[in-house]
């Protein structure tokens, strides 16, 4: 309906007002079509307006449908995970390689506790010695520090001053005033020695100054504090005679044991690859014959399936391996057996303390695992036993052995393990680290800003910590490996600091900074959000509790904060967001070992590395085979982590709504 | 009436925000126990002069008094040695829209005490009951003390904040607008109680309603450009105002 259209009906409206009854006798009579009912406020076409609303209408959707596909992609790519590793779970027990990590895994508890008995032994022996020893190590760093100035120059002039060679004598002078400047130069800057006194510093930098141009030999009480040292150990090694046996009798306890594991494996790895090489050849002849049953042509048809029929794998003997693997039952349980009694005589042979801290800490973590490792020994026989190479595994185990195994090994030559748990503690272990920095930080700072700053300092703190949301995660990643994980060790090896827990810190790289780092990146969240929820608060709140005679801070933590405590929750959750999906830094930063954190320092296991949720997909994903277990089980971290993300948001935004009523 | 007692002296007060003058050069003593109305068009200067009393301007920041003196009991609270929270502790003041805290009946009332440092439970339930009956609310709300404030009707969230206000026995209760957002039934509520309050307190109220002005008040105060115009007996302002602004006000020329 054109112009025309619309003038007919509007003349139709205006005239019916006069003459209803003959006009509407009239309008069919002039169109055989009769017009739809049309009314005076009648819309007419697709308006500019409706273009704009379908234009932002469209973008909304377009997030959605993206949603969705992110969804669906994650879901396509991920789900395939479990059978394949049901599969893989398979092969590692009809190979036998479940029956010989029965063994390795009694073999793995017997060398860690070696090792910690190791490190008891040797830090009781310089616990004692740690006088002694400070001072000889200060005295060589402080030689060192010369030696390494000055060495360079000084190789120059003895290389040049050699009988065959014929230098000018005015280059020597000049190399000569050289090495003299960069000497004074050297003593100008050489390190403290707190465990020195002052006399022997003197002497040292005395003997180092007056010392001969080509001397070799290291100055005399470099060369004495060490004989010192020496002798100081050689003191404390004799009372300790009895720990070190009995240390060293646990330790070749194990090599029966380790020798018959190594026998196994070796044969048990060849039955593997024999079945996954099957494995593979089986894939690909369904491969073949899917694409023939779906070719057209009949030639090449023909052709497709003999390919298959020709890729027919053997079957590989399974049976005749686990004969021989079942034939060294009796051989595996004797080992134990003599291994547990080992163990046991070895148990009641250790001291109960030690005089160093250090060394009975770590004796009494040696003493804690012992009943575990003694239980596991009394259990192991009945499971050799009692193990079949043939017991199905159900897709359920796949699945529990995700969620639950301790295990996360990838790309060795024994078994791959997708289990989640030490990625999943690494996460959650920052993130406690993060927030626990974090939300104080961040709540106070907003609470300060809203409430009792002035309007210069507002101007001032606000964009300032909301630019650190600025600065490029990888760029703070780096800032913290340099700066802060090397201070944090170098602070870390002060005397006055050792009584905190984790203290001297053995990695650089750790739980705690990557903590640090990420607190920096979620308190401009939980900053800003939790700001602007003290902000929504009615000023009414503020003005009738200060009318009723209460101070601004009573105001404040009283009224505000109670009323904002939604609003804040939802902040430091929407923190917790960001903290656990964060990943440029956790890589760089968080030392990428998977491995649980050892929980039984203490308070120190925050200062172990660690890996995490985010961090291995980004490591490992560019080097995995497409569509490979491996492949997909990062996926499945993916998918987990998405979950994770989701419910904190979902948390999060009900939270909000909640304060908004 | 000349020789009642004065609650505040108001000399020669101009106040402005920043640099915007709203008050000038305002004069009058208010009696105590007595309902002293403010009337006048809106931006004529009666709240904020009502803000003054209590120094709950202070909030504002560039508001401040250019000259002149706010006396209560003889002392001038724009001293620089006022300790605010017992200033106003002695004058309390209800706002034009009800605004209990997010917390429960008897926590609203006991606010003010709780922030006065008065914890003990036994004399907090004490005066808490005593507000609220005097506010003429303690029966409908006896029985729900420790629920949320926001379950109550306008009206009631009102009379709370009257509870909340004369819990702490302040001298001088202030009332901004306290009818403004209420229903005709809920006001009528608010007007028996502010004449039954007055015999306890000094009663300030600023009102766009002249009804209200003559139903509840003894004394009406009319201002008009931020400077008071005529302050007397409100029989006397309404019936016979002696100033040709008030009589134009009043009998509705115009405002």
């Amino acid at each position: 309906m054109g112009i025309v259209g619309t003038s007919a009906v509007l003349i139709f409206l205006s005239d019916r007002q006069s003459h209803p009854t003959k006009h509407l006798a009239e309008m069919p009579h002039e169109d055989p079509h009769p017009p739809e009912p049309v009314h005076r406020f009648q819309k007419q076409g697709f308006s500019y307006e409706n273009a704009i609303k379908f234009f932002f209408a469209s973008n909304a959707g377009l997030t959605i449908v993206i949603l969705a596909l992110i969804i669906i992609f994650l879901l396509k790519e991920g789900l395939g995970f479990f059978p394949g590793y049901q599969r893989e779970l398979e092969v590692y027990r009809i190979a036998g390689l479940e029956f010989v990590d029965i063994s390795r895994k009694n073999l793995t508890a017997h060398e860690q506790i070696t090792s910690v008995l190791n490190r008891t032994y040797y830090a009781e022996i310089n616990g004692k010695c740690a006088h002694q020893m400070r001072r000889s190590q200060e005295a060589s760093a402080l030689f060192n520090a010369y030696s390494d100035l000055t060495a360079p120059t000084r190789d120059l002039i003895v290389s040049n001053s050699q009988p065959d060679s014929s230098p000018s004598p005015e280059m020597i002078a000049s190399l000569r005033t050289n090495f003299e400047k960069q000497k004074s130069k050297a003593l100008a800057t050489l390190p403290p020695t707190p465990h020195l006194t002052p006399e022997e510093r003197q002497a040292l930098i005395e003997s180092i100054r007056s010392r001969a141009f080509d001397a070799t030999d290291d100055p005399p009480l470099v060369a004495s504090l060490t004989t010192e040292f020496a002798e100081a150990r050689e003191k404390q090694v004799k009372p300790l005679e009895a720990l070190r046996t009995t240390i060293d009798t646990f330790e070749s306890a194990g090599s029966e044991l380790s020798s018959l594991v190594s026998e196994l494996t070796e044969s048990v790895t060849a039955t593997k690859e024999k079945i996954q090489d099957a494995d593979i050849l089986e894939k690909d002849r369904k491969t073949l014959l899917a694409a023939a049953s779906s070719a057209e042509d009949p030639i090449e048809r023909e052709k497709l399936v003999s390919e298959a029929q020709a890729s027919l794998a053997q079957k590989p003997d399974i049976e005749g391996p686990i004969r021989i693997l079942m034939e060294r039952r009796p051989a595996c349980i004797a080992a134990h057996q003599s291994l547990k009694n080992a163990a046991a005589t070895v148990s009641s042979q250790l001291p109960n303390t030690l005089t160093q801290p250090e060394a009975s800490r770590l004796l009494k973590v040696a003493h804690n695992l012992w009943p575990l490792f003694l239980a596991d020994l009394e259990k192991t026989p009945q499971k050799i036993t009692d193990w079949n190479h043939l017991k199905p595994v159900a897709l359920s185990t796949a699945i529990s052995s995700f969620i639950t195994g301790k295990d996360w090994v990838t790309g060795g030559e024994w078994q791959d393990f997708y289990g989640i748990l030490p990625l999943a503690a690494g996460s959650l272990m920052i993130s406690i680290v993060a927030l626990t920095l974090a939300i104080p930080s961040g709540i106070g700072a907003a609470i300060y800003v809203n409430q009792f700053a002035s309007k210069r300092e507002q101007s001032l703190i606000k964009p300032v910590i909301e630019f650190i949301q600025a600065i490029p995660s990888v760029v703070l990643g780096f800032i913290g490996i340099l700066i802060f994980g090397t201070i944090l060790r170098d602070l870390s090896l002060m005397d006055s600091l050792s009584w905190i827990p984790g203290f001297p810190i053995e990695e650089r790289l750790n739980i705690f900074t990557a903590g640090c780092l990420l607190a920096l990146m979620s308190i401009p969240t939980i900053f800003s959000l939790a700001e602007d929820a003290i902000n929504n608060v009615p000023s009414a709140y503020a003005e009738a509790a200060e009318a009723l005679g209460a101070s601004r801070v009573q105001t404040t933590f009283r009224v505000i904060i109670p009323a904002a405590f939604s609003g804040i929750l939802a902040a430091v959750l929407l923190g917790f967001g960001r903290v656990i999906g964060e990943t440029m830094v956790v890589l760089l930063v968080a030392g990428n070992r998977i491995k649980i954190p050892d929980f039984t320092s203490g308070l120190g296991t925050f200062f172990q590395p660690c890996h995490t949720l985010t961090g291995i997909i980004a490591q490992e994903l560019g080097e995995v085979p497409l569509g490979s277990v491996h492949y997909r089980a990062l996926f499945i971290v993916g998918i987990l982590l998405f979950a994770v993300v989701l419910i904190i948001n979902a948390t999060a935004h009900r939270f909000v709504n909640r304060m908004k009523q | 009436m000349v020789s009642m007692q004065t609650a505040i002296q108001i000399q020669n007060v101009s106040f402005a925000y920043g640099a915007k003058q709203v008050l000038h050069d305002v004069c009058m003593d208010i009696p105590a126990r007595q309902v002293t109305a403010y009337i006048g068009p809106s931006g004529c200067g009666k709240s904020t002069l009502l803000r003054c009393f209590n120094r709950i301007n202070d909030r504002i920041s560039g508001a401040h008094l250019t000259a002149g003196s706010i006396r209560i009991h003889d002392v001038d609270i724009n001293r620089a040695d006022i300790d605010l929270q017992e200033l106003r502790r002695r004058v309390g003041m209800v706002f034009q829209k009800y605004n209990p805290f997010a917390k429960s009946i008897y926590e609203n009332v006991a606010f003010s005490l709780r922030v006065a440092g008065k914890t003990k439970r036994a004399d907090l339930d004490d005066i808490v009951e005593d507000a609220l009956k005097n506010a003429a609310l303690w029966d409908e709300v006896k029985d729900r003390l420790h629920s949320s404030a926001f379950g109550l009707s306008g009206g009631q969230q009102q009379r709370l904040c009257i509870a909340r206000a004369i819990a702490n026995q302040p001298e001088i209760l202030l009332m901004d607008e306290p009818c403004a957002a209420l229903d005709p039934l809920a006001t009528l509520k608010i007007e028996e109680l502010i004449s039954e309050l007055k015999k306890q307190y000094t009663i300030i109220i600023v009102t766009h309603n002249m009804a209200q002005a003559t139903r509840c008040s003894d004394l009406t105060a009319f201002m008009y450009l931020g400077k008071l115009v005529e302050f007397g007996p409100t029989m006397q302002i309404f019936e016979n105002p002696k100033d040709p602004q008030t009589e134009a006000y009043v009998t509705g020329t115009f405002g």
